[in-house]
């Protein structure tokens, strides 16, 4: 491929090697840009800059930093919608933090990140790895179905399991059979500590398949002669796991670890049709009872409180997941 | 490859283009319509309809056909909405002062914040003559000053315990008089392996709306509510304390539907029509379902009754709990011709024409209307329900929608087992006496 209007450019951090600057002018070497047109052109490639990001900048200021400002502000008030908003400081934060339905609400949330980053990540972590390493036969039909789940909206997935565990449900109406006993009901779900398990279980049926194809897709890239060469030197199946595709996997599992943190803090389709948070608030999230008391109690101040904790508290469980990350990767280098 | 891709660009331009133009094609259309028919006066309108339900939809279309016909000149834009999306879009528009000309309404605390806003029309001038013609609870003032924001569709009570005749007479049971009497029949009824109350309380809000509202009229009384509101009354007082403890005592005796806070609303329905059930505590407007669901043997002998006696009775006796219905109203904004266009729907909707329309499908109209001789038997009884009982409030007419969202868990927690009826009556106390704005 000849280069006609490219430059090759010479690193000067790394002598000896250089790359290309793709769309670069052509310039004749002999000539010298002065001081002057070094600045114009600057000046031009500022402007340049300037043009092409100012439509993007100004659509991210709108959707997103003025929201957020907004927002910010929104959380110190109390406001209904109508008149103007009563500025109240960190009031708000404090009613929410000291109203046991939050709490309970972030105890679920937090079950519910336990389960993605605990539940989902490694046991889509290992079919993808019983997939990749073909220990079983038709590895095809086996991930189509683990990945089936998350191909159907959450609001089916949860309408289906309410069919299946409601009070008319089928698994209620066969246990009344099995048992004879026609008062029979899923009591888990009256029972405030153990209410969210049964939404847990699906949330781990659901996502599990989604990680699974993420590191299927991720282990196809590791050059199967490295496994060969392992193995021709007598590695076992767990050192080949352990000390070769963990450590080559290491980031991939932080990137799914902040996918999975960002969406349980704010998981609210599934359950919400699934339970409504009910009830008496037992399967209720966080964002559920943002939802609540900003839409149906038009509590502006308090919803816009409950999402900025949310910001915080998913910047800070990144942050946890980065250290991990971080460790593990200086540990496998 | 490069072939395909150039045939799937060009044909979703193609898809594009189309779409575009006939888009411009529609506006051009509609504006040019606009323009040609002079008088024409076009509303929009937020409507509340479940455009799922067909039979809801049928009534509604009969509706809207005698209404073009009675007035050529005024066209709808109607933009159908259901549930939490309604009320969210409505607050959205009342909000961003974006109010539709029209809109559906609630008398109580479920549109108080729209309808106190300033934002919707007293409908008294044009009501003016016409109170008369409907039912007194439906033409009670819905704002501090007497304001009429919506005129009522019907009246609503919200309190109903349907029995099953056929089913207590094989049980050797007759209706009960008392709770103890109740409470006494609930073994028998279960060995038979029937629920004996069937009732569905997963949104919380059925326990409160069309059970202890009745029970609090019975125990407190409209007055005790009415000093409630302002704190001259607490709700950990013995008054409101005795109406839970009728529901605690329903619950510990096994009297409700098994897994009654986990059912999803329509449950109890089906077991009621099903004949799984021997009472079923609902709210009146279930008449419309049973129309449709009971077969005419069935409708023989399904009454409709109060709850029984309770002890400590202070307010009214055999009292179930009523509420004006939800109606339509109009912006504010709106003046002349055009306030006339949309009163002329609103007249149209509960007035003589829309009510008859909607009575021959089921409804019980605010507006005074001779029951026809052809009417359902479900519907003659509960007009005549309706026409015997007295009446209290209902609860969640008179506190805010935040207060509810206090009360309905507690009340399902109590149900549950976790709370007493005097826990419930202190929470509800300490939410309201530092939250509601009656009591600030």
């Amino acid at each position: 491929m000849s280069l006609p209007v490219s430059e090759i450019v010479r690193d000067e951090t790394r002598p000896g090697r250089s790359f290309l600057r793709p769309g670069a002018v052509t310039r004749k070497p002999s000539r010298q840009p002065s001081q002057k047109s070094g600045m114009t052109m600057g000046a031009s490639k500022r402007k340049s800059f300037l043009i092409l990001l100012a439509p993007a900048v100004l659509i991210y200021a709108a959707i997103i930093i003025f929201p957020i400002i907004f927002n910010t502000g929104l959380s110190l008030t109390k406001w209904s919608g109508f008149g103007e908003p009563k500025w109240v400081g960190f009031g708000q934060y404090a009613k929410i933090l000291t109203d046991p339905v939050f709490l309970h609400g972030l105890r679920n949330n937090f079950l519910v990140v336990g389960v993605s980053v605990f539940g989902q990540i490694p046991v889509g972590f290992v079919l993808a790895y019983i997939i990749y390493r073909r220990m079983v036969e038709t590895e095809r039909f086996f991930e189509v179905m683990i990945f089936l789940p998350i191909t159907i909206s959450p609001v089916v997935v949860a309408i289906l399991w309410n069919q299946i565990f409601s009070t008319s449900g089928v698994f209620t109406q066969l246990v009344r059979v099995i048992r004879d006993d026609p008062r029979y009901v899923f009591s888990i779900f009256e029972n405030k500590q153990f209410a969210i398990v049964p939404i847990l279980f699906v949330i781990l049926w659901m996502y599990t398949g989604l990680y699974m194809v993420i590191f299927i897709a991720n282990l196809q890239k590791i050059d199967p002669e490295v496994l060969e060469s392992a193995k021709m030197d007598g590695a076992s199946e767990w050192q080949i796991l352990f000390r070769i595709i963990i450590p080559l996997m290491v980031n991939i599992i932080f990137t799914t670890s902040v996918f999975a943190i960002t969406g349980s803090l704010k998981s609210f389709d599934l359950i919400f049709v699934f339970t409504g948070g009910g009830p008496a608030h037992y399967t209720e999230v966080v964002s559920i009872y943002m939802y609540l008391n900003t839409f149906r109690y038009y509590n502006y101040g308090l919803g816009a409180a409950v999402s900025m904790i949310i910001i915080v508290l998913s910047v800070g469980l990144i942050y946890m997941a980065l250290g991990v990350y971080r460790y593990f990767a200086s540990r496998y280098e | 490859m490069r072939k395909i891709l150039l045939i799937g660009v060009a044909l979703t331009a193609a898809v594009l283009m189309s779409v575009v133009v006939m888009g411009c094609q529609k506006k051009a259309e509609s504006a040019a319509g606009g323009g040609q028919a002079g008088d024409k006066i076009t509303l929009t309108m937020l409507e509340y309809q479940n455009v799922t339900d067909e039979s809801e939809v049928a009534v509604w279309n009969t509706l809207l056909t005698e209404f073009k016909k009675e007035n050529p000149n005024i066209e709808l834009q109607i933009d159908p909405l259901f549930d939490e999306a309604y009320h969210n879009k409505l607050q959205a528009m009342a909000v961003a002062d974006q109010l539709p000309d029209i809109m559906f309404l609630w008398p109580g605390k479920r549109t108080g914040a729209v309808t106190g806003s300033g934002k919707i029309k007293d409908l008294r001038p044009w009501l003016k003559g016409h109170e008369s013609e409907f039912a007194q609870t439906a033409v009670a003032a819905q704002g501090p000053n007497g304001e009429i924001y919506e005129l009522p569709e019907q009246v609503t009570a919200t309190h109903v315990m349907f029995t099953n005749d056929k089913l207590l007479n094989e049980l050797g049971l007759t209706y009960p008089k008392t709770l103890d009497e109740l409470i006494n029949q609930g073994q028998v009824i279960r060995d038979a392996g029937y629920i004996p109350i069937a009732m569905d309380n997963g949104g919380g809000w059925q326990m409160q709306s069309c059970f202890l509202s009745a029970l609090a009229e019975r125990t407190a009384g409209r007055d005790w509510i009415e000093k409630a509101l302002t704190g001259e009354a607490k709700f950990t007082d013995p008054e409101f304390v005795d109406a839970l403890k009728v529901i605690d005592t329903l619950a510990k005796n096994k009297m409700f539907s098994p897994g009654i806070n986990q059912a999803d609303y329509g449950q109890a329905l089906t077991d009621f029509v099903t004949e799984k059930a021997v009472y079923f505590i609902d709210g009146g407007w279930r008449v419309t379902n049973l129309v449709t669901e009971l077969s005419d043997d069935q409708k023989s002998y399904i009454s409709l009754n109060v709850f029984p006696a309770v002890p400590n009775t202070k307010g009214q006796e055999e009292s179930t709990s009523m509420v004006a219905g939800t109606g339509y109203g109009m912006n504010s904004k709106l003046e002349g011709a055009r306030a006339d266009a949309a009163w002329k729907w609103i007249w149209f909707y509960s007035g003589p024409v829309g009510s008859k329309i909607r009575q021959a499908e089921g409804a019980l109209p605010a507006y005074n209307l001779p029951v026809p001789e052809d009417s359902d038997p479900m519907e003659k009884k509960l007009t005549s329900f309706i026409a015997n009982t007295p009446a209290g409030y209902v609860i969640d007419a008179k506190f805010s929608q935040e207060s509810m969202g206090v009360l309905q868990p507690a009340l399902q927690e109590m149900t549950l087992g976790s709370l007493t009826p005097q826990q419930v009556g202190a929470n509800f106390e300490k939410w309201i006496a530092e939250n509601e704005p009656t009591r600030q």
